[in-house]
């Protein structure tokens, strides 16, 4: 390999590791039903995304945290309420290790605080949805530290 | 430190030629101040209105309040680090047009939140039906984005606060409080058998629509620290959270946090007000744990031996809410903390999503999920349309002859988490 081609691996390897922002070095892993979440970050971070419910993604990471996956973010970010957003990213480990008993407790409180608040627009037309899906691709951002605003 | 806020009270507002201030009533030239706002590039146009209490006006969706200041003396300017420099501010005299407000609304997202009803049944939930509110409604240029927009309409409000502020500022105030802190030593010394008091605010930090500001500093960046009470007072803290209308806090209200006026009223009755302490709410589980760590071990500095805890919205912050509880209660300090609940429509449901046994000491600020009917008004200001996409409205809701159906959830300040509200339980 020339020095130049070096030079280059070894930058982007620091910006990477810099882009992470120094968070745990453990891996991260985003689950999101959000498609604009799955554009933004499938090149950095491993990328978990289903076509499904709000609900269902709190689901999903409550199985993985039975599995041993630790929970990185909050699942209940934002103030806008479950039922009226329908999406959401989480970002749990890319990887499971020892069963954190921490996490299990913030997704079953969330999925519970989640089945208080019904669905309240059934017919979103497309631009607010476009809006719900910005605000979530924002929090997510900015728990990675990569909203640059 | 020592502040003196010199209020001047306003009892009426009016459009005017001139912009002044004259026997309570504040005249407006509107043309100054659609100027001021337009000098952003980022704004294509923008109407200014007037809403008095009592009127049959609405007005939604609301961005943020902001109440009329000016710095007459000491050091600094109104909002350090945002629109004055980052001066250290809370000293010498403040005039405040009390009474008076300036409230933003636009349409930043599509699904909107924040109703100020100026009378009938939602009237009794906001604190700003019964101020002169100026109403700044924005449009933004064409292909904005919501960063940028939010941004625009928060500066707005904050250049048209300053503006009518600055018109208090040779005036003679019709009442004058004084609010002075003393050093830890200096108290306990002065009174030694007192309890120390402290103050935890907990500032909303989440990202777009989520944000809070101290001398112009993201929150979310930020590591739990020791502000000046009466700092804030000058609008060192400043609110860029404009989603979930009832437990958001406007800048109106970290310039008028209840807790820190009540704090000062006692100090050297029953309590000494042993300093504030102001941490944040990020999303990144990690970002808690350090902030909340952080909060306890400054606590403990200060030899607290009780703490008012204040949070900011819902969901994730309770997380950090119980956590800052439980570890200041690990350190022997008692804790009261404020809140507010989603009891669900009827009350029952578990309030917070959250919770620990050393919270035992609550004080809540209403049920967000509470449902109310508001009457069709005459007037709207700023855009009807999205009532029904609001936090805390629901499809449907409105009925035929007009009046809609909303949570408190979509109420400006109704559950507020400092207090600043009208609801309580005796």
């Amino acid at each position: 390999m020339e020095q130049s081609e070096r030079r280059f691996f070894v930058s982007r390897f620091f910006i990477a590791f810099f882009r992470i922002g120094g968070k745990n070095c453990m891996g991260m892993m985003i689950v999101t039903n959000n498609e604009r979440v799955k554009e933004k970050f499938e090149g950095e971070y491993k990328v978990n995304f289903y076509d499904v419910s709000l609900r269902e993604i709190l689901i999903i990471v409550r199985d993985l945290i039975h599995k041993g996956h630790k929970l990185y973010t909050h699942p209940l970010s934002g103030s806008v309420k479950p039922g009226e957003t329908v999406f959401k990213s989480i970002i749990v480990s890319d990887a499971p290790g020892k069963f954190s008993e921490e996490s299990l407790s913030i997704i079953e409180n969330s999925i519970i605080t989640c089945d208080k608040f019904g669905i309240k627009f059934p017919d979103l037309p497309d631009n607010i949805k476009a809006d719900f899906q910005c605000i979530d691709l924002t929090l997510i951002s900015s728990a990675l530290g990569a909203d640059n605003i | 430190m020592k502040l003196e806020l010199g209020y001047i009270n306003i009892k009426d507002i009016q459009f005017s030629n001139e912009s002044k201030v004259e026997n309570g009533t504040l005249f407006v030239n509107k043309d100054a101040i659609k100027a001021l706002v337009l000098e952003d590039a980022n704004i294509k146009s923008v109407d200014v209105d007037i809403a008095r209490p009592g009127e049959s006006v609405r007005i939604t969706p609301v961005k943020d309040v902001i109440e009329p200041r000016v710095k007459v003396s000491g050091g600094g300017g109104m909002f350090p680090g945002v629109i004055s420099k980052v001066d250290t501010v809370g000293s010498g005299r403040t005039h405040v047009l009390r009474g008076a407000a300036v409230v933003t609304t636009g349409k930043i997202v599509g699904f909107q939140e924040g109703i100020i009803d100026m009378t009938g049944e939602g009237a009794k939930y906001s604190p700003f039906s019964q101020t002169f509110n100026l109403v700044v409604v924005c449009q933004p240029i064409d292909g904005l984005k919501q960063h940028e927009h939010e941004h625009a309409v928060r500066m707005a409000g904050l250049k048209t606060a300053v503006y009518l502020g600055e018109l208090a500022k040779a005036l003679t105030p019709d009442e004058i409080e004084t609010f002075e802190t003393y050093s830890i030593r200096e108290s306990v010394e002065k009174y030694p058998d007192l309890p120390k008091i402290g103050y935890i605010a907990m500032l909303q930090s989440q990202g777009l629509l989520h944000d809070t500001y101290v001398y112009g500093v993201d929150a979310k960046r930020t590591l739990t620290t020791l502000i000046n009470p009466t700092e804030i007072m000058d609008g060192a803290i400043i609110s860029g959270n404009c989603v979930s209308a009832c437990d958001k806090n406007t800048t109106y209200h970290h310039l008028n946090n209840p807790v820190v006026h009540d704090l000062f009223a006692r100090h050297g009755k029953d309590l000494i007000f042993a300093g504030m302490i102001i941490t944040n709410e990020n999303v990144y589980l990690a970002d808690k744990e350090r902030s909340s760590n952080w909060t306890a071990k400054l606590a403990e500095y200060l030899g607290l031996d009780g703490a008012i805890i204040s949070q900011e919205g819902f969901g994730n912050p309770d997380t950090d809410l119980i956590m800052n509880c439980r570890k200041v209660e690990e350190k022997g300090i008692k804790t009261v903390i404020i809140t507010d609940e989603y009891a669900g429509r009827d009350g029952s449901s578990q309030s917070l999503a959250d919770a620990h046994v050393s919270a035992n000491a609550v004080v809540t600020g209403g049920n967000a999920n509470e449902l109310i009917t508001l009457p069709k008004l005459d007037k709207v200001i700023g855009d009807i349309g999205p009532v029904d996409k609001i936090a805390g409205g629901f499809d449907k809701n409105m009925n035929p002859d007009g009046s809609i159906q909303v949570e408190l959830q979509a109420i400006t300040g109704a559950t507020n988490e400092m207090g600043f509200n009208c609801l309580s339980a005796r």
